[in-house]
């Protein structure tokens, strides 16, 4: 370390791959003069957990679990994404009524994302009283998805065909109560976030992006509509019900850190009015079609507006039960260029709410760690590491 | 909405011209199989004509097959940039040898295209000419040259390379 | 006699229990100001407790004996403070004519400890938490000295002791003073990097400022110094602003209005970046405090 310091002039601020800032691990390296910021990297790739070979080796059903389980956050897009992808090449039509439920519990995860973001990038700014505010009303969402699904996380509503539970009319009136009460208190941020003067001294101006920029990086989602760049694959290209219960599109075209808090806070306005919607006119009918175990050769893009942008999935099968290929391009991979470029020319101070600005999910983990001690660098594994702790806590006669 | 077929019908027009090939893998999809030497140009015009965005690089990995002759064919590996506009998803295939893995790179025209190309060298061991940045992106550091986890004959490093 | 005065009351043990009972009001009313249920009573003594048994670990790469006697410094100014001050209502174990100087100073030696304990190691999150810390040093100090001039100049001495009371005798100051009082309370807020002005410790930015390279018993004896200096402050601002303080009882009652008072401001507002810190210090602050200093003085000499 002192080495790096006294051989080049850059004083370089490590953030990642574990920093408090960071609740997953990246590896950002900025160079600062004073608290000015001169240049930034990305290094990723930490959790790479090489899904996209595993799937692979899986069965469509399998691989169907296995895509849930990429992001905590988003679950039910992924398996979504992967679903409509599978069934539109094996050319099953899934019912109208399980195309609702999957629309409901999309934007119920909308909700959930969102709101969750809102409190990790009040928390990145020092203000840790509307983080925990925010949570705290999140346990709602959290409550109704494990109410209609039985689970918080992965509430695995999907099947190749359709999906595995009904909403009944306790559990439509149980999400229209908590419905109302988001609403009023989604108002209340909003409030908070135009109009408080140290909050708005942290976003105003902070990482501005304009129109043209947030194009050429290929800023997508929440991000780009907050530099005015109107993208949302749910009206671009309507997928599940939203082409029976269209969005409104939430554009700002200030493109700095406020308005993607007011674009963000404004699309939960929406996911709202679109739930109260469908819940209104649930179409009747079946829940599941039956799906064919071999799909039928053939390829297909599959884009999703997840809630933190364009989902891309590309679905290649050869006949058989496996897929023969599955790309999944994730949301947070196109906005990580526009942090890269925004971060010169601020304060430190402000980087870590850049970096929760795009609400980066950071997903794909080979079991190794490299340790750099000097000049040599020691690949261990985790059983090694696992030995070392303990001859370590030994040689000390601490624990274990 | 469903102006996807006037889109696909703009960019039919705009890479007839490059393309040796045009299918239809979907009803709002169309694909482009071109040579690599075509492929810049192809990206210059969509990018001058305006035509929607990149969406994504995907490659996929073809290995050899054998005939009844017992004749191995050459492996091959496909890069496919996929475009969107709208509901209209435009593929341009790009398929090079195993011997001879280059493609140009599009950085030129669509800066944000470097994260993809980074990952289509380090997991599939697509060489990208002249692209701006060839540090490792998603393979740890002390990943082996040469080894491409994505390549379908790829299946894992034994216990002892460990 | 002054041995007790050093070593049980008021200065340390009994400051050091006090101040750990202060931490505890300040977490569980923020706690409380946030919608949680906040740390439970003896959680502050339990993690120093944990904090003195751990392992302490000295980088490579510093100067060993700063790092170890740099927190002790810290500690000991704050608890050599203490003794000058009307602790729980009694009058201060020594006084002099000028002591008021003496334990701003001792109060500040803490800050400046930190500092230094920041700069002497090589980790970068350190090094930038040291710089914002002296920064910050640099910008709250005068108007907070200025905030304590106000009083001192009505009652024209330099001593705590007798500042205290006059302030129990006469009308409460806050009315006559009310923006040195908030130049006062602010300026303690900085003075203790409490949130809003918690840059130089910014966990979500250069995770715990200067004190990232500090474990153990170095970290608790910055922890301690901390809750000592948020009790001598409290004191402070209640003695001269709140009507002096005579007995335990009104100790009790007007430091705990102030730390009521701090915690709603703490929960209030977002994290300001340090330049935003000196800009409000510089611009506004230390202009308030000159005003008040100006009216007093105006008022003085009239009379």
């Amino acid at each position: 370390m002192e080495s790096e310091i006294k051989t080049d002039n850059r004083f370089v601020v490590p953030i990642g791959p574990q920093h408090p800032a960071l609740k997953e691990p990246g590896h950002f390296e900025f160079d600062v003069d004073g608290e000015v910021v001169t240049g930034a990297s990305i290094r990723l790739g930490f959790v790479h957990r090489g899904i996209e070979k595993l799937a692979e080796q899986r069965n469509y059903i399998q691989d169907l679990y296995l895509f849930e389980r990429i992001c905590g956050i988003c679950s039910h897009i992924h398996a979504t994404a992967f679903a409509v992808a599978v069934e539109k090449l094996a050319g099953v039509v899934v019912p109208p009524r399980a195309q609702a439920i999957r629309t409901i519990v999309a934007e119920l995860e909308r909700i959930h994302s969102h709101m969750l973001w809102l409190g990790v990038a009040a928390h990145e700014g020092g203000f840790d009283t509307l983080f925990m505010y925010s949570w705290r009303d999140r346990e709602t969402v959290m409550d109704l998805l494990e109410t209609i699904a039985g689970n918080r996380v992965n509430y695995s509503a999907n099947l190749i065909g359709g999906v595995k539970f009904d909403i009944d009319d306790s559990q439509r009136d149980a999400i229209l109560r908590g419905i109302d009460f988001l609403d009023q208190r989604a108002r209340y941020y909003l409030k908070v976030v135009e109009s408080d003067e140290t909050f708005l001294g942290r976003t105003r101006g902070v990482g501005k992006m304009t129109r043209g920029e947030a194009e050429i990086l290929g800023a997508v989602g929440p991000t780009a509509r907050a530099s005015g760049v109107a993208r949302d694959v749910r009206l671009e290209a309507p997928y599940i019900g939203y082409a029976d219960y269209p969005v409104v599109l939430v554009l700002d075209d200030r493109g700095d850190l406020e308005a993607r808090f007011s674009v963000r806070i404004l699309e939960l306005f929406e996911s709202f009015r679109l739930i109260r919607e469908i819940l209104s006119r649930m179409p009747k009918g079946e829940l599941s079609t039956r799906v064919p175990r071999r799909i039928p050769e053939g390829e297909i893009v599959l884009r999703v507006e997840a809630p933190r942008g364009e989902l891309y999935y590309y679905v290649k099968s050869n006949g058989s039960e496996m897929p023969e290929r599955v790309k999944v391009r994730t949301p947070s991979l196109c906005n990580w260029a526009s942090v890269a470029s925004l971060a010169v020319g601020h304060k430190l101070a402000d980087m870590p709410m850049l970096l929760a600005g795009i609400d980066p999910c950071f997903s794909c983990n080979d079991r190794l760690v490299t340790l750099r001690r000097q000049d040599t660098a020691q690949t261990m594994t985790w059983e090694d590491l696992r030995q070392y702790g303990i001859q370590y806590y030994r040689g000390k006669r601490v624990c274990p | 909405m469903m102006d996807y077929h006037f889109a696909l019908k703009q960019v039919e027009e705009i890479l007839q011209p490059f393309s040796s090939e045009v299918r239809r893998p979907q009803e709002h999809q169309i694909d482009f199989v071109m040579g690599a030497e075509n492929l810049n140009a192809a990206v210059e015009a969509l990018f001058l004509a305006q035509w929607g965005y990149l969406s994504a690089i995907t490659c996929l990995d073809h290995p050899p097959v054998k005939d009844e002759n017992g004749q191995e064919s050459e492996g091959s590996l496909e890069v496919i940039y996929h475009f969107c506009r709208n509901a209209a998803v435009a593929g341009l295939r790009v398929s090079v040898p195993y011997s001879h893995p280059h493609v140009p790179t599009i950085c030129n025209w669509i800066p944000s295209a470097t994260l993809y190309e980074r990952e289509l060298m380090e997991l599939f061991g697509v060489v990208v000419d002249d692209t701006p940045s060839t540090e490792r992106l998603v393979t740890s550091d002390d990943w082996p040259e040469g080894v491409y986890p994505m390549r379908k004959t790829f299946s894992g490093f034994s216990q002892e390379s460990r | 006699m002054s041995l007790i005065h050093l070593l049980l009351f008021p200065g340390g043990l009994f400051l050091l229990l006090v101040g750990l009972l202060y931490q505890w009001l300040d977490r569980k009313l923020v706690a409380r100001y946030q919608n949680r249920i906040g740390p439970r009573l003896f959680q502050p003594l339990a993690d120093t407790v944990k904090l003195l048994a751990k392992e302490e670990i000295v980088p490579h790469g510093v100067h060993r004996g700063l790092f170890v006697i740099l927190p002790v410094i810290g500690l000991a100014s704050a608890l050599t403070a203490a003794l000058y001050v009307p602790m729980v209502g009694f009058a201060p174990a020594y006084s002099f004519n000028g002591d008021l100087i003496v334990t701003v100073y001792l109060l500040s030696v803490l800050t400046l400890a930190l500092g230094l304990a920041g700069a002497n190691t090589l980790d970068r999150f350190s090094l930038v938490g040291a710089t914002r810390t002296l920064t910050q040093l640099f910008s709250y100090e005068a108007p907070f000295l200025l905030a304590l001039l106000g009083p001192s100049l009505i009652v024209g001495t330099w001593q705590i002791g007798e500042i205290n009371a006059y302030a129990a005798k006469n009308l409460w100051l806050i009315v006559t003073q009310p923006i040195g009082f908030v130049v006062a309370l602010v300026g303690l807020m900085g003075k203790l990097e409490l949130p809003p002005f918690d840059a130089p410790e910014a966990e979500t930015e250069i995770v715990s400022g200067a004190m990232t390279e500090y474990s153990g018993r170095g970290y608790a004896i910055f922890r301690l110094g901390k809750d000592v200096e948020l009790v001598i402050g409290l004191t402070l601002v209640a003695a001269f602003y709140l009507g002096g303080l005579s007995n335990p009882l009104e100790f009790i009652l007007k430091t705990l209005a102030i730390l009521l008072v701090m915690a709603g401001l703490q929960s209030l507002f977002a994290r300001l970046r340090i330049d935003q810190t000196v800009g409000l210090w510089w611009r506004l602050g230390a202009l308030l405090a000159l005003i008040q200093l100006l009216i007093i003085l105006v008022v003085k000499v009239a009379l």
